[in-house]
C-alpha cells in the first residue's frame, strides 16, 4: 500500500517521444485505470512505474520515495501481464512461489502465502498443474495469484483480461472488483475496455498520444469531460459532436445556434467565448429526448436503425449533412427514411470551444464528485506554531 | 498409382541411405577372402574382425578419447553458447549484429585454412598431443553454430516471460539458468547432438594435433589401421571398427529423437 507519484515523466524510444511529461498522483489504496487509444503509451507508462523501462526525464515516487534507479524487484510492485507470462515448465505452485523463493523467504511462509492466495482465487485444486493444462481464465488467476503472494504495495495490470472471451471477461472483471475489496492495495490497471474502466476505477486517467487528457472519477469524466477527446472516448455509442455558433453570452448561460436553425441556452460559464465564435455542441445518444420535451431540436432523416433488443440506435442525417446518433427504446417504431427530430435537453448538453476545451457547467452532476482533496501530506505544509 | 510411385521413391531413398551401413555390417562379419564375394548375408558370419580391432591397437582407448573429447566439447560449447546467446539474443547493445555476423563468418573458413595457425597456437599452449588441444580446437567450429542456433531460439522466447522474472527479482543468471534453460531443452539437445557428431567424426585436427596411439581418436585410429603387410588394407576390421563407433551415435539420436524433432520445429511454429 503506497501512493505512486509521477512528476514530469518523459520517455522516448530512439527519437520518437512516447510519453511527453506526465504529472499524476495515484493515491494510496486507489484503483487507477489508464485508458486511451491504442499506441497512446498506456503500457509504456505502466512499465515505467514497474521499472521495466527507464524514464528519460522526471521522477517516479512510490510510497513517497524516489525509485528512479530502483530495479523492479525493489519497488514493491507486482505486475500481471496481458499474456499471463507464466513460467511454462513450472507448476502453478512453483510459478506463484518463484519470486518468494528468490527472495529467500522461509519455506513455510511461502507455502502459507501461496495456499492463501490460491484459496482467494479458487485455484487450490490446480496447484500441481502446469500452465499448459489450464484454461485461459485459470491461467489469468494464476498470474494474479503470483502477484498477490508477493504482497506488493502496488499492483500493476496490463490489459489482464483482453485475451479472454467476452463472458469470461465479465466474470473475471467482477472477481477483480471483489479481490480488490479483499486485499486493499494501490492498483494501476491498463485497459481499452470502457466497461472495465468505468466499473473498476476509483479514478480514470485518459491518455492520448503520450499526454494526460483528464484524470477523474468515472462519473466525473462521463458528465464533465474536459475536452472533446475525453467526451468522444468515454461512452458508447460515442457522444455526438456538432458544429454550432455562439449567438449570445451572459453570466448564466451561453446560447448557440444549431444546425437546422434551432437555438439552445446551455448553462455553462462562457470562459472566454463570445458571440459569433464557432463552438462544438456535445450530446450523448442517451441524453436525447423526445422533441416535445426538448429545449431545442435537430430535424433530420433516419438513415440507419440498429436494434439491440433493449434499446435502439437511430442514425439521423441532418440537413447540413452531419450525422447524429440517438438512443431510443427497444420497441420504438421507426424505420430508415423516416423524418426524425432529435431533441436536446440543455442541462445534459455540453459546449466545447473551437479548440476542443469544455466550457465548465454552473452545476456539477450530483454523481460526479468534485475531485477529492489531495492527500493531506502533499496538500499544504503543516500549520506552523 | 500415385501411392505406388511414392512407395517406390521411398524404397529407393531408404535403400540409398541404408545400403552403405548395411554393407559395412555385412563386410565386418566376413573374414579373409570372403570379403570379395558378393552376397546378401555372409555364408558363415564371424566376429573375428571385431576381436581383431581391439587386439591390433588400443581401440578401446581411442573410443574413450573420442568420448572424452566429444562430450567435453559439447558441455563447454553449450555452456558458453547459452550465456553468449542470452547476451546476443536478449540484450540490446551496440555492435550486436556485427558480432553475430563475425561469429558466423568464423565458421566459414575451411579447416585447412586455420590448420597451421592453430598448430602454432596448440604448440604455444603446450597442448600438442593432448586431448585438451583437440577439445580446444574443435570449439572453433562447434561454438559458432551452437551460438547461432541458440541465439535464434533465445530470441523466440517471449519478452514478457523475462520481464515477469525480473519483477520476481531474478538476476540475468537466474533468468538464464532457471527460466530459459529448461525452455531451451529441445534446442540444446539438437545442437548438442550435432556438436557431438561433428567432434566425434573430426579427422584433420585429430590427425595433426596428436602423435601417439594412446591419444588417437576413433576416426584417426581407423584410418591408420594396417593389416599384416603394408600393402594390405584390413577392410574387415575397418568395417567392424566403423560399426562399433557408429552404434553410439545412432543410440544417441534415437534417445534424443523426440526432443530433436520438437527442437527443430519449435522455432517455426508459435506454441
Ligand atoms: N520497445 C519499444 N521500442 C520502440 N517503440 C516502442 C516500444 N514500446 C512501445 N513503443 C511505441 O510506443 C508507443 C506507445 O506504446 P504502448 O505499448 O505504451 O501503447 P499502448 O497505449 O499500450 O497501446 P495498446 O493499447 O495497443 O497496448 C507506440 O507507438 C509504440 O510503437
Ligand atoms: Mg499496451
Amino acid at each position: 500500500m503506497a501512493a505512486v507519484e509521477l512528476r514530469g515523466v518523459r520517455k522516448a524510444f530512439g527519437r520518437t517521444a512516447v510519453i511527453h511529461g506526465i504529472d499524476l498522483e495515484i493515491r494510496d489504496n486507489e484503483f487507477m485505470v489508464f485508458v486511451g487509444p491504442s499506441g497512446c503509451g498506456k503500457s509504456t507508462l505502466l512499465r515505467l512505474i514497474a521499472g521495466l523501462e527507464d524514464a528519460d526525464g522526471g521522477d517516479i515516487l512510490i510510497g513517497g520515495a524516489e525509485v528512479n534507479d530502483v530495479p523492479p524487484a525493489g519497488r514493491g510492485i507486482a505486475m500481471v501481464f496481458q499474456s499471463y507470462a507464466l513460467y511454462p515448465h513450472m507448476s502453478v505452485y512453483e510459478n506463484m512461489a518463484f519470486g518468494l523463493t528468490l527472495a529467500r523467504t522461509a519455506r513455510h511462509t511461502v507455502e502459507d502465502r501461496v495456499r492463501a492466495a490460491a484459496r482467494t482465487l479458487r485455484i487450490e485444486d490446480l496447484l500441481h498443474r502446469k500452465p499448459r493444462e489450464l484454461s485461459g481464465g485459470q491461467r489469468q488467476r494464476v498470474a494474479i495469484g503470483r502477484a498477490i503472494v508477493r504482497e506488493p504495495r502496488v499492483f500493476l495490470f496490463d490489459e489482464p483480461l483482453s485475451n479472454l472471451d467476452a463472458a469470461l471477461r465479465v466474470a473475471m472483471r467482477i472477481e477483480i472488483a471483489e479481490l480488490r475489496r479483499q486485499i486493499g492495495a494501490t492498483m494501476v490497471y491498463v485497459t481499452h475496455d470502457q466497461v472495465e474502466a468505468m466499473t473498476l476505477a476509483d479514478r480514470i486517467a485518459v491518455l492520448n498520444a503520450g499526454r494526460l487528457e483528464q484524470v477523474g472519477t468515472p462519473m466525473d469524466l462521463y458528465h464533465h469531460p474536459a475536452n472533446t477527446f475525453v467526451a468522444g472516448f468515454l461512452g458508447s455509442p460515442r457522444m455526438n459532436l456538432l458544429a454550432a455558433t455562439v449567438t449570445d453570452v451572459n453570466g448564466a448561460a451561453v446560447t448557440a445556434a444549431l444546425p437546422g436553425g434551432g437555438r439552445v441556452r446551455i448553462p455553462v460559464i462562457a470562459d472566454g467565448v463570445s458571440a459569433g465564435d464557432g463552438v462544438t455542441l456535445g450530446v450523448r445518444p442517451q441524453h436525447t429526448v423526445p422533441a416535445g420535451d426538448a429545449d431545442a431540436v435537430l430535424p433530420g432523416t433516419v438513415f440507419v436503425v440498429e436494434r439491440l433488443g433493449a434499446e435502439t440506435f437511430c442514425h439521423v442525417r441532418l440537413a447540413d449533412g452531419q450525422a447524429v446518433v440517438t438512443q431510443a427504446a427497444g420497441d420504438v417504431r421507426v424505420a430508415a427514411g423516416d423524418p426524425l427530430a432529435v431533441g436536446i435537453a440543455a442541462d445534459t448538453a455540453h459546449l466545447f470551444t473551437g479548440d476542443g476545451r469544455a466550457l465548465p457547467r454552473h452545476r456539477r452532476h450530483p454523481l460526479a464528485e468534485p475531485p477529492a482533496p489531495v492527500t493531506p501530506a502533499a496538500a499544504a505544509p503543516p500549520p506552523s506554531r | 498409382m500415385k501411392r505406388l510411385l511414392f512407395a517406390l521413391l521411398l524404397a529407393a531413398i531408404v535403400f540409398y541411405t541404408v545400403f552403405p551401413f548395411y554393407w559395412a555390417i555385412v563386410s565386418s562379419l566376413k573374414s579373409g577372402s570372403a570379403l570379395f564375394i558378393v552376397e546378401a548375408w555372409p555364408a558363415d558370419p564371424t566376429l573375428a574382425n571385431y576381436a581383431a580391432v581391439f587386439r591390433g591397437q588400443p581401440f578401446g582407448r581411442s573410443i574413450l578419447n573420442s568420448l572424452l573429447v566429444a562430450s567435453g566439447v559439447v558441455g563447454v560449447s553449450l555452456a558458453l553458447a547459452v550465456t553468449a546467446s542470452y547476451a546476443l539474443g536478449r540484450v540490446a547493445f551496440r555492435g550486436r549484429s556485427l558480432l553475430l555476423l563475425s561469429i558466423l563468418s568464423v565458421s566459414m573458413f575451411p579447416q585447412v585454412a586455420v590448420l597451421s595457425g592453430l598448430f602454432e597456437l596448440v604448440r604455444a599452449l603446450g597442448l600438442y598431443n593432448s586431448l585438451w588441444g583437440l577439445g580446444l580446437t574443435y570449439m572453433i567450429f562447434t561454438l559458432p553454430f551452437t551460438v547461432w542456433v541458440l541465439t535464434t531460439f533465445m530470441r523466440e522466447l517471449p519478452r514478457e516471460l523475462e520481464e515477469a522474472a525480473i519483477v520476481d527479482g531474478a538476476t540475468p543468471w537466474v533468468i538464464v539458468t532457471r527460466i530459459f534453460l529448461p525452455l531451451l531443452g529441445p534446442a540444446l539437445a539438437a545442437t548438442g547432438l550435432l556438436a557431438f557428431i561433428t567432434a566425434w567424426n573430426e579427422f584433420l585436427f585429430a590427425l595433426t594435433f596428436t602423435l601417439t596411439d594412446d591419444r588417437r581418436t576413433v576416426p584417426v585410429a581407423i584410418a591408420l589401421m594396417s593389416g599384416a603387410s603394408a600393402f594390405e588394407l584390413p577392410w574387415g576390421q575397418v568395417m567392424a571398427a566403423s560399426v562399433v563407433v557408429t552404434v553410439p551415435l545412432i543410440a544417441l539420436v534415437l534417445v534424443f529423437q523426440r526432443r530433436i524433432v520438437s527442437g527443430l520445429t519449435a522455432g517455426a511454429v508459435k506454441g
